[in-house]
């Protein structure tokens, strides 16, 4: 295991300590590392929450490390279908923190690409391979398959080997979109 | 050719010639997508020098070469992009399936990988290795200089129509296989 | 009269400000020299100033996310070779690294060592790669020649102590699958000695030369504000004085124990992030010759039996390792549920890796997080105003390797 050294280790623990300080009501649980995973119930709690973390003295997560999904339709993470991942880093004090949100089928997450821009193409992957729309996204369209393509395969009932070929190539879109200095400047 | 016309044996002099020629000077289309292609690289650097067999001009343009290399795994996104690069390309053309990606899919059997570039176009040189070390390349090129010059046998799907390779590339879509099942294999029958 | 000459020569430059001025759509890629292959932008000149650009990617989707959920944990190494292919022996690291968090093993101490100089010798040959290519595309093709006669050198030290030269597979859950080559000590200070030398001669001929500096100057310039917003890490950020390396800040395996100086840049254009580069490497040298001298004996694999594979020489005298050794293969290592994620400073940022384990021999999910796909989003940013040739020295320098882009 990488162990990390004493302290990064102490960091660590006091973000966490903070962070069960900060969100009393919210799960925190610590993965196989001990870095918190605190789980997210609403929507607007999860902007919230980027927002103070972004902001708070002791905290301050500025970058977005990852931003990521996975399947749940075996229900051991809860009862809604997807589980949203949203990795956190702290320039400052080299910490992670890792936030986890549930949705349901088809319901739709409020986009962070007004925190960081990093967010676009990673929601758009997102959207792309599990089918979860993103509100107020600036450009939500797939980014890895065909715009022709049908299905989301990341999905578990989605085929290893269920091909899809085109015959032509498309071409790529860029007047029917907005600048691309819309996400924040 | 002599004075009264009568070509005598010059022609098959001049076919001869020709070939001579083709085989040493074949300019390649390096059609390199991931790791294969940087092996190719390393044939092109100096300490392989593919310049030894005349094979070193590379050409961006595939309307000036004779050779495709196609080094790398070719998606079904990719997949129309490198036929039309293949129909671009100017008679006698010659095409190398470089590394076992573009053979045959290698070792990503999934559903975004095109199984083998011979599914859209005819190959004549497959060159074995994930990726082939650069000797591995050389060889190729070196048995494709016997195919050029004794005229060998052409790969049979070197005269598919653009729609023919189309219709080659679509799968039937099989829609009721089971969930988390990957031993059924879904590349089913050709339309 | 005079008006009248006037207004028609006023028209006739406005018509040919029209013609000088067209909207153009031009399409880079995906088979675009420049492109590397398999990245496709679409831009909207004027003249020769590109006001909009639209990148598209996945012409190298291969699924390999997919395939982790299909494969066992062992299985799967092979896959990550494939990812970042000019630094295959990172990746395997980084993700033997995270399985190994959900076991909560921790490698021996010879082993940390290994994987410490497979890292750095990664490094050299990315960095070699990024900026022969990015010369090369340039037109400066003599420091090709130079810079690949070193990375060939490096490779046939791959070679030795893997039996591979791109696609290693080096290591395992738990160990690596072989002990480093007797002869290694010399080849490494053979490679220790004449590599600075040949990246001395590649700095003279590109560090001061008006050419290279005249096109790499101030060209794809992204402050550190950028910097943070797109996300970027690795030699980019640095270049634009984001003081961040996770081998300092984040230290894991024998790093702390290491002398190294993390490089940073000032103006985060094209031309620092070439010099960052160029230390980085001497800065891995030094790294590297630290690491043989230091390198300890010892054992190589875990003490776990249920995790160890078994010597070749056991498997073919004894039934009962036979049996085992069949049983971790076909079988594979059995994972408790929980999950991980790690991180490792890639020779291009930050490369992680996030396994969501319900138990049992496969993942349920596993994530890549490449640096790749941030640092080509911000492409489209950094292309915004810059020429044409301007783009293809901006994407060489931000080493976009497709096969971790696209995944």
């Amino acid at each position: 295991m990488s162990k990390l050294t004493p302290k990064l280790q102490e960091e660590q623990d006091r973000v966490t300590a903070l962070l069960i300080e900060m969100f009393p009501g919210n799960r925190i649980d610590r993965d196989k590392n001990a870095e918190p995973v605190m789980w997210l119930n609403t929507a607007s709690e999860l902007l919230l929450a980027v927002k103070d973390l972004r902001i708070v003295t002791g905290l301050q997560m500025d970058r977005l490390s990852d931003l990521t999904a996975y399947d749940n339709v075996d229900g051991s993470d809860g009862p809604k279908r997807f589980v949203l991942v949203y990795q956190l880093y702290s320039m400052r004090f080299h910490t992670r923190v890792r936030l986890k949100y549930s949705v349901s089928e088809n319901e739709s997450v409020p986009t962070l690409t007004s925190f960081w821009r990093a967010a676009n193409w990673l929601e758009r992957e997102v959207f792309d391979m599990f089918g979860i729309p993103f509100t107020d996204h600036p450009d939500l369209r797939r980014i890895m398959m065909d715009e022709r393509f049908v299905g989301h395969p990341l999905r578990k009932e989605y085929p290893l080997k269920d091909r899809q070929p085109f015959p032509d190539s498309l071409p790529v879109r860029i007047a029917a979109r907005t600048p691309l200095s819309s996400g924040q400047e | 050719m002599s004075k009264d016309g009568n070509a005598g044996f010059i022609p098959t002099r001049l076919d001869y010639a020709v070939k001579w020629a083709q085989k040493n000077s074949l300019w390649p289309f390096t059609f390199g997508t991931s790791c294969c292609g940087i092996e190719m690289m390393s044939t092109l650097s100096g300490t392989y020098d593919l310049a030894r067999f005349g094979a070193e001009v590379v050409r961006f343009s595939p309307r000036q070469a004779d050779m495709l290399i196609v080094a790398g795994t070719i998606t079904t996104k990719m997949s129309p992009v490198l036929r039309q690069v293949y129909d671009q390309m100017l008679e006698p053309k010659w095409v190398i399936a470089m590394g076992a990606c573009s053979s045959s899919g290698g070792i990503f059997d999934t559903y975004s990988v095109l199984q083998g570039i011979d599914e859209i176009m005819p190959v004549d040189i497959y060159v074995p290795g994930c990726p082939p070390i650069p000797e591995g390349l050389i060889h190729a090129i070196l048995k494709l200089q016997g195919v050029v010059e004794s005229g060998g046998k052409r790969p049979e799907m070197h005269r598919l129509t653009r729609e023919e390779a189309n219709n080659a590339m679509s799968f039937r879509k099989d829609s009721d296989a089971s969930l988390f099942d990957d031993s059924k294999p879904l590349k089913g029958q050709l339309k | 009269m005079i008006k009248d000459i006037r207004t028609t020569l006023l028209d006739e430059r406005k018509s040919l400000s029209d013609f000088y001025n067209p909207q153009v759509l031009i399409n880079m890629g995906p088979s675009h020299p420049a492109m590397h292959g398999t990245l496709r932008v679409m831009c909207r000149v004027n003249g020769e100033v590109v006001e909009d650009a639209t990148c598209e990617i996945g012409y190298l989707h291969r699924a390999i996310e997919k395939l982790a959920e299909h494969k066992t944990y062992h299985q799967w190494i092979v896959y990550t070779d494939r990812l970042n292919y000019c630094s295959a022996l990172t990746n395997n690291i980084g993700y033997v690294m995270t399985v190994e968090d959900l076991l909560g093993i921790e490698v021996t101490e010879r082993c940390q060592w290994i994987r410490v100089i497979c890292m750095e010798l990664a490094r050299i040959i990315d960095h070699l790669i990024c900026i022969a290519i990015n010369a090369l595309d340039m037109g400066a093709l003599t420091c090709f020649w130079y810079l690949y006669h070193w990375r060939e050198e490096a490779y046939s030290i791959i070679e030795a102590m893997c039996g591979m030269r791109l696609t290693t597979s080096y290591a395992r859950i738990g160990g690596m699958s072989y002990d480093l080559p007797d002869n290694f000590d010399s080849m490494m200070t053979k490679f220790l000695k004449g590599l600075p030398k040949s990246i001395d001669d590649v700095e003279k001929l590109l560090s001061a030369n008006r050419i290279w500096v005249d096109r790499t100057k101030d060209v794809g310039t992204l402050t550190k504000q950028e910097v943070m917003d797109f996300g970027l890490t690795g030699p980019v950020a640095r270049a634009s004085g984001v003081d961040f390396d996770l081998r300092r800040d984040r230290p894991y395996y024998t790093y702390p124990e290491l002398d190294f100086e993390v490089v940073c840049g000032v103006n985060g254009d094209v031309y620092d992030r070439y010099l960052v580069r160029m230390e980085e490497i001497r800065q891995s040298a030094h790294i590297l010759a630290q690491c043989v001298k230091k390198l300890p004996k010892g054992p190589l694999w875990v003490d776990d039996r249920l995790i160890k594979i078994p010597a070749k020489q056991d498997v073919y005298n004894n039934m009962e390792t036979l049996i085992h050794h069949f049983k971790i293969f076909m079988d594979g290592i059995h994972v408790g549920p929980g999950e991980a994620y790690n991180a490792v400073e890639s020779p291009n940022g930050e490369l992680a890796f996030y396994i969501v384990s319900r138990g049992g021999t496969k993942p349920w999910r596993t994530r890549i997080k490449p640096p790749s796909l941030l640092l080509f989003q911000s492409f489209e940013y950094s292309m915004k105003g810059a020429k044409i040739p301007d783009a293809v020295s901006i994407l060489g320098s931000l080493n976009i390797i497709a096969g971790e882009l696209d995944r």
